[in-house]
């Protein structure tokens, strides 16, 4: 794997740790909370080298 | 719902790293001599999942070279069907066969997001069903990322889309040290010229709704040949594999860049793939393997596809045989009128063998054979 | 009877799921559950609709859906970058500092100023085929400088919409015409003119006729005074600097595309934002930054998860395929007209899904009756940036709302684009009609 691979994987790591940060945060809105869930999917499949 | 999503993820992730990961045993018969790796030709592609397996089939008297190319489009089944066919039973007896069945490994562990493909498909044989994946018509990001904001073609710097830097069928002629699927590209044109290869046969499939199908395409210094091929098929075997020109404005091309960079004729050969249509019910494995479908058959009423289509759709054994035809007739017309480069080949069923017989009836039990002969793909 | 494949046609069955999907989204509309939601709904409606006659079965369904969200998950990669970016380049007072100096040398030369903003905000999108970029990058300086030319904000959304989806049509890069071109083997070459030509003269009517009005008279020191103050320490070459870096990566690969490492979007904005943290005269807090503007785009990320979602159900069950029959069953003339109305909708129900499901088999259908291929993309392309200003997606519309921070519906920002929409719709449809005869446009590109 080349640098600017593992940098990607960085920074969907990055968006990943954004994303269940405002999870954490978002405490009344069940619709966004489920949607940062949403988000998330793509982005951990990807960062288990899944998809 | 936190614990919901994270479990539909896991079920649905866990069948995706479930296809990525299944081996499909391919077993080689009496014709191959030795099998070796794309790597060999490209040392840019050792320890990537770009590499895969090259099959040699070498007769006892010295003779002309043909490569034939399954899966640039793993999404094509046809191509690979019809690899395996080559690699599981011909013999040769004059020149030397090459065939790389996964030319797009990656390809054939990716899946397409948003085209609602089957992950597998089964072929009946006398010993089972004989399974297959389903891939992509381009390389995986998990083994080539990022992709550029537009691609640029080498050598010839025509933009292309972002995407086509994943597609084996754009990335031509290639470079030793450039993107994955370049340098997948690179390793064919260096086997090409190392083992000065007569014919390259890159097999694919297309939409019936798109003009360019059912057809041998090919440039000018092979379009000849093309035409003698396409005219016997028609008049002994019965069916339409028309000659298109390849364009000459539209880079990185199988058939346009191998016949620019290399003394190999190349040919292109396209069979109709009704899965692959927009206007097509539900994508179910039965399509892809029968051609069947209502849809297609209400706009071929309305003239707007371009092959004959009816209730019998275009089932995998008539894709399949016509490759097998096509290619034979191609070594024939060519050992023909080159004597010297002959190719003869014998083990190779055609066009109405396959139709008979079944796809299926050509491929071996991986758990009898010898397990030397069993190669992994 | 059992709803079973064997006691009901392939058609009927499509229609079918069709309906499920369209009554999930209805209901759950009707719930008060947002776009996002409702969409997931019509995708989940109509996967487990399809499950019932095993298209797909149920064990696949959670497969295809997780697969489906992976559809357009760079653009999703790019969208977080290019707004992480500009937000930092907009906390570092830059923003400010553009839209000032614009506001200084142009006030009183109104068709200069409106032209040169116009161009601002072309020139993202045209190098990298999303109007999103050029309003998550220049969109919120321009709305502040149109504003200050006596623009209301519900005209300079309106302009941002539309300048921004054409900027997406614009050549070089034109993401819908390379789907397409790609699709059907059509090279994608020789689009400069048939795109470039009708982009700046459409942007140009565009800006003109939305934009020229004054409507509150305001004198130059007035203006300056009720703008925001740059940060002491701020300079042009401070706010250049991350601009340069950015448009210096995506010029490299251009010109030396052979040497040049692909970066890909999403990392040229990291590096812009890392060059535009550096140089801020104020210090930046860049995690509570990135997670803000994630915040701020989540719907706009959950829509391009969710539509992802839907294509996957709609291509695996069927009904994506009854929609592009019967698109291409509609009679030649009728279709025509039909695009002013096809093209938007499948593009604001799809993004750029829609080119693909319909753009694909309608080029060799035209193609086949003797229209010219290019030009015809190109005619559509004019059309299909109007799709995003239409719910259910409707990203660029939603990002110019968001920009501009205007605050009334959005149907009224919508209603004010008419005319402009109307006659870019007029020319591309002109475009598709007569594309056979314009085709001296797409020789003198090559
Ligand atoms: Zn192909």
């Amino acid at each position: 794997m080349n640098i600017i691979m593992i940098l990607y994987y960085i920074l969907c790591a990055y968006i990943a740790f954004l994303l269940v940060w405002n999870f954490i945060k978002e405490k009344e809105n069940k619709d966004h909370m489920l949607h940062y869930l949403l988000v998330l999917v793509p982005l951990v499949l990807r960062l288990f080298r899944i998809k | 719902m936190a614990a919901i999503i994270g479990l539909l993820t896991v079920w649905g992730g866990l069948q995706l790293h479930r296809h990525r990961m299944y081996k499909m045993p391919i077993v080689a018969g009496p014709g191959v001599t030795r099998v070796v790796r794309l790597s060999d030709y490209s040392p840019g592609l050792k320890k990537t999942p770009g590499d895969t397996n090259v099959f040699f089939l070498e007769g006892k008297e010295k003779g002309g070279t043909v490569l034939v190319i399954g899966n640039t489009h793993s999404n094509e089944p046809a191509s690979l069907l019809t690899s395996l066919i080559l690699i599981e039973n011909m013999t040769v007896e004059k020149g030397t066969v090459i065939v790389i069945p996964q030319f797009n490994y990656s390809g054939g562990r990716n899946t397409r997001p948003g085209d609602g493909y089957p992950l597998y498909f089964h072929i009946p044989t006398s010993w089972g069903e004989k399974k297959f994946r389903m891939g992509n018509r381009d390389a995986s990001p998990l083994d080539q990322w990022p992709d550029p904001d537009v691609y640029i073609h080498y050598p010839d710097r025509q933009l292309l889309s972002f995407l086509d830097v994943r597609n084996t069928n754009r990335t031509w002629p290639g470079r030793p040290n450039g993107p994955l699927m370049e340098r997948v590209t690179y390793g064919a044109m260096q086997i090409m010229r190392t083992e000065g290869v007569d014919l390259a046969v890159d097999i694919h499939g297309a939409e019936t709704m798109f003009p360019v199908t059912n057809c041998i395409v090919a440039p000018e210094k092979s379009i000849r040949l093309a035409t003698m091929v396409s005219l016997t098929v028609k008049a002994k075997e019965g069916f339409d594999s028309h000659v298109e020109p390849s364009p000459s404005g539209f880079r990185g091309l199988s058939h346009r860049e191998i016949g620019d960079h290399s003394d190999t004729l190349p040919f292109l050969l396209e069979a109709p793939i009704p899965f692959l249509d927009q206007p097509t019910g539900p994508k179910t494995e039965k399509l892809l393997l029968d051609g069947k479908d209502p849809f297609l058959l209400k706009l071929a009423a309305k003239q707007k596809l371009f092959v004959p289509y009816d209730e019998e759709g275009w089932p995998m054994s008539k894709r399949v045989g016509q490759h097998c035809s096509v290619l034979l007739e191609l070594m024939r017309q060519y050992s023909r009128k080159n004597p010297d480069r002959a190719i003869q080949v014998t083990n190779v069923p055609a066009y109405a063998e396959v139709i008979q017989n079944g796809v299926g009836f050509y491929y071996h039990d991986p758990t009898e054979a010898d397990k030397r002969n069993v190669h992994y793909n | 009877m059992p709803l079973n494949g064997n006691h009901m046609s392939i058609q009927s069955q499509t229609i079918l799921i069709l309906v499920v999907m369209c009554a999930a989204y209805a209901l759950a509309k009707r719930r008060k559950l947002s776009v996002e939601t409702s969409i997931l709904a019509a995708a989940v409606g109509g996967g487990l609709a399809g499950a019932v006659m095993r298209i797909p079965p149920l064990a696949d369904l959670p497969r295809h859906l997780i697969e489906g969200g992976f559809t357009y998950f760079d653009v999703i990669l790019v969208f977080t970058t290019a707004t992480i970016f500009m937000a930092v380049v907009s906390a570092s007072g830059g923003v400010n500092y553009v839209v000032r100096g614009t506001i200084r040398l142009f006030f009183n030369l109104r068709l200069i100023a409106l032209l040169v903003l116009m161009i601002i905000i072309l020139i993202p999108g045209a190098l990298t085929g999303a109007g999103s970029v050029s309003l998550l990058v220049v969109g919120a300086p321009t709305a502040l400088a149109l504003g200050y030319l006596g623009i209301p904000k519900k005209r300079v959304a309106a302009i941002l919409f539309l300048v921004a989806g054409l900027s997406a049509a614009a050549p070089p890069v034109n993401i819908w015409a390379m789907i397409v071109s790609a699709g059907t083997a059509i090279p994608y070459v020789g689009f400069e003119l048939p795109l470039g030509i009708p982009v700046l003269l459409l942007s140009t009517f565009s800006v003109l006729f939305l934009g020229w009005k004054r409507t509150e008279k305001k004198a130059l020191a007035e203006v300056l005074e009720e703008m925001p103050e740059p940060p002491p320490g701020m300079s042009g070459w401070r706010v250049a600097l991350p601009f340069v870096v950015f448009f210096g990566l995506v010029m490299m690969y251009r010109i030396w595309p052979f040497a040049t490492p692909i970066l890909g979007l999403a990392m040229q904005f990291v590096i812009a934002a890392v060059a535009a943290w550096l140089v801020s005269p104020v210090r930046i807090n860049i995690l509570i930054l990135s997670r803000d503007t994630v915040k701020r785009l989540l719907p706009l990320l959950t829509t391009m998860v969710v539509v992802g979602m839907l294509q996957q159900i709609m291509t695996a069950t069927g009904v994506r395929g009854l929609i592009s029959f019967l698109v291409i069953s509609i009679p030649v003339v009728i279709l025509f007209i039909s695009l002013a109305v096809i093209i938007p909708v499948s593009e604001g129900l799809l993004t750029y899904g829609g080119a693909a499901i319909i753009g694909i088999p309608l080029i060799w259908f035209l193609d086949s009756i003797g229209l010219h291929a290019t030009v015809v993309i190109a005619g559509l392309s004019l059309l299909w940036p109007l799709g995003d200003g239409l719910p259910p997606t409707a990203l660029i519309g939603r990002l110019s709302v968001l920009v501009t921070e205007y605050t009334g519906s959005y149907w009224s920002f919508l209603r004010t684009t008419w005319i402009p929409w109307l006659v870019i719709t007029i020319v591309g449809i002109l475009m598709v009609v007569f594309s056979a005869k314009l085709d001296f446009l797409v020789r003198w590109s090559m």
